[in-house]
Order: C-alpha cells, then sequence, then structure tokens
C-alpha cells in the first residue's frame, strides 16, 4: 500500500494506517528530536507531539509536498518551541546526568572534546544550528531543510556555511589535538 | 553522504554532540495512541476534533476573509464620504482634504478598520512571543496597511486625532508586514523587525488609543 493510501484512510479517522505512517517515519523524526533536544525525555516529548499533532491536521495536508517534508516541519516547530520553553531551565539543570545515559551507546569522545563541542554548537544562532543539526548530522538533503523551515534552498545552504565556519573557529584547535 | 560531511570535525561532532540511542518506538507508539481518542475497530471519529479546531482558528480565518472583502466596503465608505461632504458631488473633483472624515460611510469604514486592525495587532503581539510571523497574519497585515492608506487619503488637511492615529498605525503595520517579509529570507532579522514594530505599538500605545477611538468613530456614525 501506498503511503498517500495511508494517508487518506488515516485522514478518515483510521488509526491502523496511522500507525503505518509512524513506524515509517518514528526512526528519523525522534533522531531529528534527540539532536534538537540533547535528551531523551524530551526527544519522546516532542515526537509524540509531532505525530500527534500531525494526527490532528492530516486534513490540512493536501499531498503538495511529501508526507515526510510536512512531518519534519512540524517537528522542528514542536522541538523549537518546546526548547525555548525549556530552556532556562535545561541551562540551570545541565549536567553530565542527561549525557551519561546515552554516552553508553555513542562512539567514544574524549570528556573534554564532548564538552567543548556541545558548548560551541549551543552556541550557535538557533537558525544555524537548525540546518547544520539536519543536514550535517542527520543527512537532510537543503531541499528537505528548506521545506521544513520554510526557507530557500540558497539560505538553508548560506546557514550551513556560517554554521560550519563559526564551528571551525570555535573547535579549530580544540580538535586538533584529536583528529 | 557527501565530502564535507565525511570532514573529521563533523564527523566528531556527529558522535558527539546529542547522539541519539535507539528509537523507543512502542513507548511512544503508546503515548500517542492515547492521545488519538477511544477508537473502535482502529477508527476514530475525527468530525469532534476538527470542529475544535475550526473552532480555534475560525475567527482568524474569518478576519482574513473579511479583510479582503472589507477593503472594498472601505473605498465605498470613503467614496461615500467624498460624495456626501458639504459640496460634495463628482468624485473626480473632490480633494482629499476636502472630505469630512466622520461623515457616515467613512466612519463606519473606519471602525470595521480599526476592529480588524486591533485583531491583527493582537495576533503580532501573539506571534512575537513565538519570535516568527504566520504567513496569515503577514498577508492580513498587507491588506490592513493598503487600508489604512485608503483612510489617511480621506483625511481633512493638518492633524487630527485620527490622522495621528491612522499615521502611527501605518508605522506599526509597515514594519509587521517589513518583518513578514525579511522574515522569509532571514530569521535573526524577522525577530529584530519585530521587535521594532512591537516597540512602535507599545511606545505609540495604538492598542489603548484604537479601543479609545471606537466609541467616538462609532458615535459619528
Amino acid at each position: 500500500m501506498t503511503e498517500l493510501k495511508w494517508v487518506e484512510q488515516a485522514k478518515g479517522g483510521d488509526q491502523r494506517a496511522f500507525r503505518a505512517l509512524y513506524e515509517k517515519h518514528v526512526d528519523r523524526i525522534y533522531r531529528l528530536a534527540y539532536r534538537m533536544a540533547g535528551e531523551e525525555a524530551l526527544a519522546m516529548d516532542f515526537t509524540q507531539e509531532a505525530f500527534v499533532r500531525a494526527w490532528n491536521r492530516l486534513d490540512q495536508f493536501r499531498g503538495d509536498a511529501a508526507f515526510s517534508t510536512w512531518l519534519h516541519s512540524i517537528t522542528v516547530s514542536v522541538a523549537l518551541n518546546g526548547l525555548r520553553k525549556v530552556d532556562r531551565h535545561r541551562k540551570r539543570e545541565r549536567s553530565l546526568e542527561d549525557a551519561a545515559p546515552v554516552a553508553v551507546a555513542r562512539p567514544q569522545v574524549e570528556p573534554g572534546v564532548r564538552e567543548r563541542i556541545e558548548d560551541a554548537v549551543n552556541a550557535l544562532p538557533e537558525i544555524y544550528r537548525t540546518v547544520f543539526l539536519m543536514h550535517d548530522l542527520e543527512g537532510f538533503s537543503h531541499g528537505e531543510i528548506a521545506n521544513a523551515l520554510e526557507i530557500a534552498e540558497g539560505t538553508s545552504k548560506a546557514r550551513l556555511s556560517r554554521a560550519r565556519a563559526k564551528l571551525r573557529e570555535a573547535l579549530g584547535p580544540a580538535m586538533q589535538e584529536y583528529v | 553522504m557527501n565530502d564535507e560531511r565525511r570532514d573529521p570535525m563533523i564527523e566528531q561532532i556527529r558522535a558527539a554532540y546529542h547522539a541519539p540511542g535507539e528509537t523507543p518506538k512502542e513507548e511512544m507508539w503508546r503515548a500517542v495512541e492515547a492521545k488519538l481518542g477511544e477508537t473502535e475497530n482502529g477508527v476514530v471519529d475525527l468530525a469532534a476534533q476538527r470542529e475544535l479546531r475550526r473552532r480555534e482558528s475560525g475567527w482568524a480565518a474569518r478576519g482574513m476573509g473579511l479583510a479582503v472583502a472589507a477593503a472594498a466596503v472601505l473605498v465605498l465608505g470613503v467614496g461615500i464620504g467624498r460624495m456626501t461632504a458639504p459640496g460634495g458631488g463628482e468624485m473626480a473633483m473632490i480633494e482629499p482634504a476636502d472630505v469630512i472624515p466622520s461623515s457616515n460611510g467613512v466612519a463606519l469604514a473606519a471602525e470595521q478598520h480599526f476592529g480588524r486592525t486591533e485583531s491583527l495587532l493582537t495576533m503580532a503581539r501573539a506571534d512575537a512571543r513565538t519570535g516568527r510571523i504566520d504567513p496569515m497574519t503577514a498577508q492580513w497585515a498587507r491588506e490592513l496597511l493598503a487600508e489604512t492608506r485608503i483612510l489617511l487619503d480621506a483625511q481633512p488637511a493638518g492633524t487630527s486625532a485620527l490622522g495621528e492615529l491612522l499615521l502611527d498605525l501605518e508605522l506599526v503595520l509597515i514594519q509587521v508586514v517589513g518583518a513578514a517579509e525579511t522574515g522569509a529570507t532571514d530569521e535573526t532579522l524577522d525577530r529584530t523587525e519585530l521587535e521594532l514594530a512591537l516597540r512602535s505599538l507599545e511606545e505609540g500605545e495604538v492598542l489603548p488609543r484604537l479601543q479609545a477611538a471606537l466609541p467616538g468613530i462609532l458615535a459619528g456614525a
């Protein structure tokens, strides 16, 4: 069955069709949410909210773009708004507790380097950081990013370029020690 | 994956920055499913949810529709004002400076215009809190800006409270529209422009003045 068929059935209220859409897209949505949030609980919240919002707004999906594009757009919006709400709290509460459980599953990175990387990426303006995370860390194309963020592809490329330049400036000397 | 993403620095960042673990699919689905509503045979009646959503967004959509229709009403109102102004007759022969703004047509048009503008500015303030202008708000602002200029053209020469209010309104609307346009290419500018617009809104006390002006305009109608 095609994805469009699932969408049509889900529009009619068929949860099984929506589950099929969920299964197909949840990995990428969760990964994006996690990259943006940096902690499992928030990433789960954002992912869940994105799917619930998509379900509630299915009648607004016209099929002009791919369902995945529409879903990515919702996810980014949910995550950015959610992060703004918790930003102050996160800065206050930031600790290694959040990073420790997932660090086990991640490739080994020197602790000092990890902190410098997190500081450097977190210091990027939100508009650059979002494009960088989507493109360089999660493999979204500029076309996908442009659609999700409602910007031009050229803007996406420009933001990525600026993000990389800022990261090189911030991390250059530190990375030389480990690369 | 292209060469740029094989860059050692980016590889390091990918490994170190918020690297996700395995997706907790089932746990998340249970939470999602619980919010989709009670089901029978996996089928949900979405009518109630959609009705609720329509109610939530209806006032904005109605505002948009009214704004388009109102532009025509506004032009008609100003036209009537010009026709009924002392010495009025042929519209083409009357200069804007000759028009009395409190004539029924203009007053009615102004009253409707200010009501919609108040709604728009309230939406813009809400948008400012999210840091981004909704395209619907931006489109509405453009239409209200055009209407404001029509009303400004209909003002008599010299200063008046209504004229000053319209000029302040024009400035705020220009900034809201500008913020929306720059926002299409750069969100940072979008936010800066929006903040400027809202500062004008607050400093000029435009919303309270609009609210105060409405009864007077109604009385003049």
